[in-house]
């Protein structure tokens, strides 16, 4: 038998056994897909192959950590050379002679040594920096995987470096030099020195090295599907499938039944894609407001449970197996998400993190597994509309004190319909600001009105809670009344509500434009309706998770604070990427047992790091509330204002003096 | 008319005040219908409390030794049916809530439940006033003669000294009783005792969440109180039933009550409403609780802890 | 075991009670209605007796107005039958007259224990379960909480003024008025009441007209007179905290 038919053979062999090895995963994995709910990811192929284009070829959140994302695209790229030096190996092999040309030859042996490199960056990283996102992630794997890459490239260098014998001794071809392949023949000239280069050397040297290349890559094919590095295969299919609708939206259509997820069925079919494509890289537990406080919330573990578990029975879960919501993954981790989606936005494969969580909450849920706190809003939702359990009647009181009568939205058109939501309405110290808000729009003369007792609360946070149904017949209250009233846009000074009625009621065909108050004075300072004068502080802004993240504006209450006058100083995290306050999803009401230290409080450090910041921004009602309270339980309430958006406005426009931080006060008052 | 019965309850071997408030009423509403009144006790440890009860008669069923309520019942109807009663009178406590509705049911006869105050009108009948709609609303009722009133305690004020001696009959209950005794449970005092404090701070619904009682802690340290609640609280489990004021809780009369998110219901009213000076900080300026209260405030109770509690120089 | 649980609805305190014209009752048209919240915990306490012991759990509720959803919710929760109890009355059906229908729906109904609340925010003439007790001439009590089945009877503590507390063990049938269930109700979501309203039914059963009873007659309802209202501090949390202060002074309460 000839090296040529025994490498022939052996290569058709591995390909079998991997193709079979990977086929039974991938049965298994296909068997589940086809139980679960549908989701139309097919639409808008154009923007979606954009979208891999600059997320696969571009790597554009892998460079988000640049270390990572330069080793990372060193490696990836590596496999697409990759692909070239299998057909070429294979090639040889398998037809005499056969060759892939010079520049591809050179590019072989180019990122052989690029991928070396990412290797042992890689390497540096889990061994030396070792960051904290890896903690929990399958560190064996890791090392395995970069083991087996680097055997793999180190196998391309030596098969090429014995390729001159063994073409001339076996395959009998005319020209066996090695041209463009600098490191096969670098190592090639060590071979001659060493004596190397007799037949018997060339056979057993070269394969070993096909057997390190072309072996170890059916190996690894066979092994893909069963570690995380499956992603090198579904990476691209999930950023192509990602979502394309308005993020904001958690629930595209109304659930048949429920939003419940039980098992693996009731989850969309790009949901267990998001299982087998996470690579565990932990970018989402680094950034998540949980995990960060010391809750038993890490958005990737809930992905690799999940994963676990769906491998530990592929979904045919006994009737005593522990269930996916409150087994799988506990109770404390599903109550504790903010539902602020930083760990949506930073995964470079596009996994969607909360849905599965609002789904698994809802069937935590329906077994009446809520928490007290919560259990009372949800209930007050229900009867009075409102979180705070207050009567309808109560929710306009706060537009008693002005000089000028609100127009009624119910009974007379309106050019901007004010939806005021719960917070601004009834909280103590958000409504404060409520009144100014409405002075604003006057003095611009906005023709505006509010729907006084008849609005609800949107609804946001009900769904986010899990309570679908609850979210809907809030929802359909206020689309009662909306549907009733004229006007031409919808005003909002809540994120929360605003992205219910931007991306939530779309699906109850609501589709008036909405605007954030942001947004909204921007556009009347600019168009000159509203007149402002500087207001010369230095200020840090913190972006609403609902406005920013969820909803892109992030741009509009800079350049507001611009408009202002004010010196605006970035945090670390901001825009898209900023941190979330803690108050989300429901957050806000639920049991705060088990936070070591509160993100608001983290969110204020962060803010006090900024050398001379005398004011923090907010433009959300909760926030006011939730860094107000950050703010006094760390002290430095005296020295850092928590300052509603509205409070510059209002000295900007002389409505109200300049809110200075206690320390400044006093200072200006000497 | 027919006597105006009065059933007396005992309190640890002495009558309950809610009894000897009624016993007061019965008196002067006897008179004023020239009518007498009987009083009727359970178990021997009330046989002393009725000989010097000051009604003119008295019954003791002292078959059991301590309250069952399906005995107390049958003793009650063989004492309505023996007297013709133009009147029954009880204290809308457990007690209450288990003879009154039950013997009005069986009887026939009207019933007024959770009564404040009780008049005599010409002709022999009464009319009453009562606490409904957890005391956010007063009715004023006619009370035909042969009704069961139920009296919330501290409705009125009991006479200081209560002179002769009241005869008492021994009442033989027939009948075997579907209920028994199993045990008595005495009161968890727990930690601490809420009725001795001089200032308390009380905690209710608006605590919204048990974390927060870490606030109400450190505002108790710095005042040298002590943290009571409202029955939600202990129902809730965020504090034990030692701590709890009202009906089914403890009764306490220290010298400041500071009441923090308690509306006021009727039954938690009960237990504190004698306090010497009520302060009550609730965000409903409609709740009854500042119908008790000296002095009231509609602020955040969560906000106001904190600073209250570093104006008086305590923990940060 | 068998369990009917006795359920009603009542005025939302939260809201405004707007009276009628006469003076003597209720605008019950213009309120909103929950479920009384006893009763809220007698079905809970039933339920995790259901639970604990495997009893059979009936909602009963009668059709003064909108009760579907009350006993939907019931079942959603766990109960296994719900009843409503029609016929011709409404909202301003008096609690004695209730008792009696409802007395006269339990006395052939089969029932070993019957649950209700210990009281509701409207019974001025008398708690419903201890007017079924005497109607029904069955043993009941008031002011129960920890029920437990035993072997064919039932223990139950019944608690009293200054947290002292009794066990007793009664044969059935049996009334009990709850206080408080051994767990805070428990949530059920909408969309599963939704769909139990679509897949369950209620059992309707005929009640027969409103009863005579004797009863003692409202003459004036009001709110009570502000005469004792405390003097209100206004201003925000530091204002409050500035006059509670000073008030602590004055006293001599400052520690």
């Amino acid at each position: 038998m000839t090296l040529r038919t025994m490498l022939m053979a052996a290569t058709i062999v591995v390909a079998l056994a991997s193709v079979g090895v990977f086929s039974v995963r991938g049965r298994a994995i296909w068997t589940v897909l086809r139980r679960t709910r549908p989701v139309v990811r097919w639409d808008r192929i154009g923007e979606r192959l954009l979208s891999v284009g600059t997320q696969v070829f571009g790597h554009r959140r892998m460079v988000r950590i640049p270390l990572s994302g330069i080793l990372h695209y060193f490696i990836f790229s590596g496999f697409v050379v990759l692909l070239l030096d299998i057909v070429g190996t294979i090639g040889q092999v398998f037809r005499p002679g056969f060759g892939i040309g010079p520049w591809l030859s050179l590019a072989v042996d180019v990122w052989v040594a690029l991928v070396l490199v990412g290797v042992l960056m890689a390497v540096y990283n889990r061994a030396v920096l070792r960051p904290a996102r890896f903690h929990g992630s399958d560190e064996r794997d890791a090392y395995m995987i970069l083991v087996l890459i680097a055997i793999i490239v180190v196998g391309i260098v030596v098969h090429e470096s014995f390729y001159p014998v063994v073409a001339a001794s076996f395959f009998h071809v005319a020209d066996p030099s090695l041209k463009s392949e600098f490191l096969g023949n670098g190592l090639y000239h060590v071979w001659q020195n060493l004596g190397w280069t007799t037949p018997t050397a060339g056979l057993v040297g070269y394969t070993v090295g096909y057997l390190m290349d072309i072996g170890v890559v059916f190996a690894f094919l066979a092994y893909l599907p069963y570690s995380k590095h499956f992603h090198i295969l579904l990476a691209v299919p999930n950023i192509f499938f990602r979502n394309l609708r308005p993020i904001g939206e958690l629930v595209e259509s109304p659930p048949d039944e429920t939003m419940a997820i039980r098992s693996f069925d009731d989850m969309r079919w790009k949901d267990v894609l998001d299982l087998f494509t996470c690579t565990e890289c932990g970018r989402c537990q680094d950034v998540c407001p949980a995990y960060a406080a010391g809750q038993p919330l890490s958005p990737k573990m809930v992905i690799l449970d999940l994963r676990d578990r769906l491998v530990s029975d592929w979904g045919r879960s006994e009737a005593d197996a522990p269930p996916l919501a409150g087994g799988a993954v506990s109770r404390e981790a599903l109550w504790a998400c903010t539902t602020c989606g930083a760990c949506q936005q930073a995964c470079p494969v596009f996994i969607e993190h909360v849905p599965k969580i609002a789904g698994l909450r809802a069937a935590l849920l329906e077994d009446g597994d809520v928490d007290p706190a919560a259990q009372k809003v949800l209930v007050a939702w229900e009867r009075q509309g409102n979180s705070f359990g207050q009567p309808a009647r109560k929710r306009p009181e706060w537009a008693k004190g002005l000089e000028f009568p609100i127009r009624d939205a119910r009974k007379e058109p309106v050019d901007w319909l004010w939806f005021v939501g719960d917070f601004a309405a009834l909280d103590p110290r958000a409504r404060e600001m409520t009144p100014v808000v409405g002075e604003l729009l006057h003095r611009a003369g906005v023709d505006f009105g509010i729907l006084y007792e008849a609005e609800v609360n949107s609804g946001n946070d009900a769904l986010r809670i899990g309570e679908y149904g609850l979210f809907e017949t809030l929802a359909q209250k206020n689309l009662k009344v909306l549907e009733k009233a004229t006007f031409q846009r919808v005003f909002t000074t809540d994120p929360h509500s605003l992205n219910a009625l931007k991306n939530e009621y779309r699906k109850f065909g609501f589709d008036k434009p909405v605007f954030h108050y942001t947004e909204a004075f921007l556009a009347l300072i600019q168009e000159g309706r509203l007149p402002v004068s500087p207001v010369p502080i230095r200020a840090t802004y913190h972006d609403p998770c609902y406005l920013g993240r969820w909803n892109h504006i992030t741009e509009a209450p800079r350049e507001l604070l611009r408009v202002l006058g004010v010196d605006l100083r970035e945090m670390p995290r901001h825009g898209e990427q900023s941190f979330c306050c803690g108050a989300g999803g429901g957050r806000i009401w639920m049991d705060e047992s088990g936070i070591v230290e509160r993100p608001a409080n983290q969110r204020i450090r962060e803010a006090l790091a900024l050398p001379g910041i005398t004011h923090f921004v907010v433009a959300c009602p909760k926030d006011v509330s939730m860094f107000h309270a950050a703010a006094t339980a760390l002290g430095v309430d005296d020295r850092l204002r928590v300052t509603d958006v509205t409070e510059l406005l209002a000295a900007a426009v002389g409505l109200r003096a300049t809110p200075l931080p206690a320390a400044m006060a006093m200072g200006a008052s000497e | 008319m027919g006597p105006i019965i009065v059933v007396v309850e005992m309190q640890s071997d002495a009558m309950s005040p809610a009894s000897a408030e009624l016993l007061s009423r019965a008196r002067q509403l006897a008179r004023a219908q020239s009518t007498r009144v009987v009083a009727l006790g359970f178990g021997e440890a009330a046989r002393g409390a009725l000989g010097s009860s000051g009604a003119d008669d008295a019954f003791l069923a002292a078959g059991a030794d301590a309250y069952v309520p399906t005995q107390a019942e049958a003793a009650l109807r063989q004492v309505l049916q023996e007297t013709a009663a133009g009147l029954v009178l009880l204290p809308n406590t457990t007690m209450g809530m288990d003879l009154g509705a039950a013997t009005a049911a069986a009887e026939g006869r009207p019933m007024v439940a959770y009564a404040t105050s009780l008049a005599a009108v010409e002709g022999g009948a009464f009319k009453a006033t009562s606490q409904v709609y957890g005391g956010k609303l007063v009715a004023e009722v006619a009370v035909p003669e042969g009704s069961v009133v139920t009296v919330l305690p501290g409705s009125w004020p009991a006479d200081e000294a209560v002179s002769g001696t009241t005869p008492v009959r021994d009442l033989v209950v027939a009948g075997e009783s579907p209920m028994e005794l199993v045990r008595t449970i005495e009161p968890d005092t727990g930690d601490v005792d809420i009725t001795r404090a001089d200032v308390l701070v009380s905690v209710g619904r608006g605590i919204q969440d048990p974390d927060n009682l870490e606030l109400a802690d450190e505002l108790a340290e710095a005042l040298g109180a002590v943290v009571s609640c409202s029955r939600p609280v202990v129902d809730a489990g965020w504090l034990p039933r030692a701590r709890q004021v009202g009906k089914s809780g403890q009764t306490v009369k220290p010298k400041l009550y500071l009441a923090l998110g308690i509306s006021g219901a009727p039954e938690h009213l009960q237990g504190m409403k004698d306090s010497e000076i009520i302060v009550a900080i609730n965000s409903d300026p409609t709740a009854p609780i500042f119908e008790v209260a000296h002095y009231g405030a509609t602020c955040d109770i969560l906000e106001l802890m904190p600073i209250l509690t570093e104006r008086l120089g305590g923990a940060d | 075991m068998r369990i009917a649980v006795l359920v009603k609805d009542v005025p939302d305190l939260v809201e405004e009670l707007e009276l009628d014209e006469s003076g003597r009752g209720l605008a019950v048209d213009d309120l909103s209605y929950v479920p009384s919240e006893w009763d809220d915990q007698a079905l809970e306490e039933a339920l995790l007796l259901k639970e604990a012991s495997g009893a059979h759990v009936s909602a009963v509720a009668l059709d003064t107005g909108d009760v579907d959803n009350m006993l939907y919710t019931a079942l959603a929760k766990g109960a296994d039958r719900a009843v409503k109890l029609v016929g011709d009355y409404d909202r301003t059906l008096p609690g004695r007259q209730r008792a009696r229908i409802l007395a006269d729906y339990l006395a052939g109904a089969g029932y070993d224990l019957v649950m209700t609340g210990v009281q509701a925010v409207d019974d001025l003439d008398g708690q419903i379960a201890g007017l079924l007790g005497g109607m029904l001439g069955w043993p009941h009590a008031s002011v129960v909480r920890d029920v437990a089945v035993d072997s064919g009877a039932v223990r139950f503590v019944q608690e009293y003024a200054g947290g002292r507390m009794a066990e007793f063990r009664s044969s059935t049938p049996l009334v009990l008025g709850v206080q408080a269930a051994k767990k805070p109700p428990r949530y059920v979501p909408i969309a599963r009441i939704r769909q139990v309203s679509r897949s369950a039914a209620l059992e309707e059963v005929e009640a027969g007209g409103s009863p005579s009873e004797s009863l003692a007659a409202i003459e004036r309802l009001y709110r009570p007179e502000a005469q004792g209202h405390a003097t209100m501090w206004d201003g925000d949390a530091e204002q409050v905290a500035a006059a509670l202060v000073a008030l602590l002074d004055e006293q001599h309460l400052r520690s």
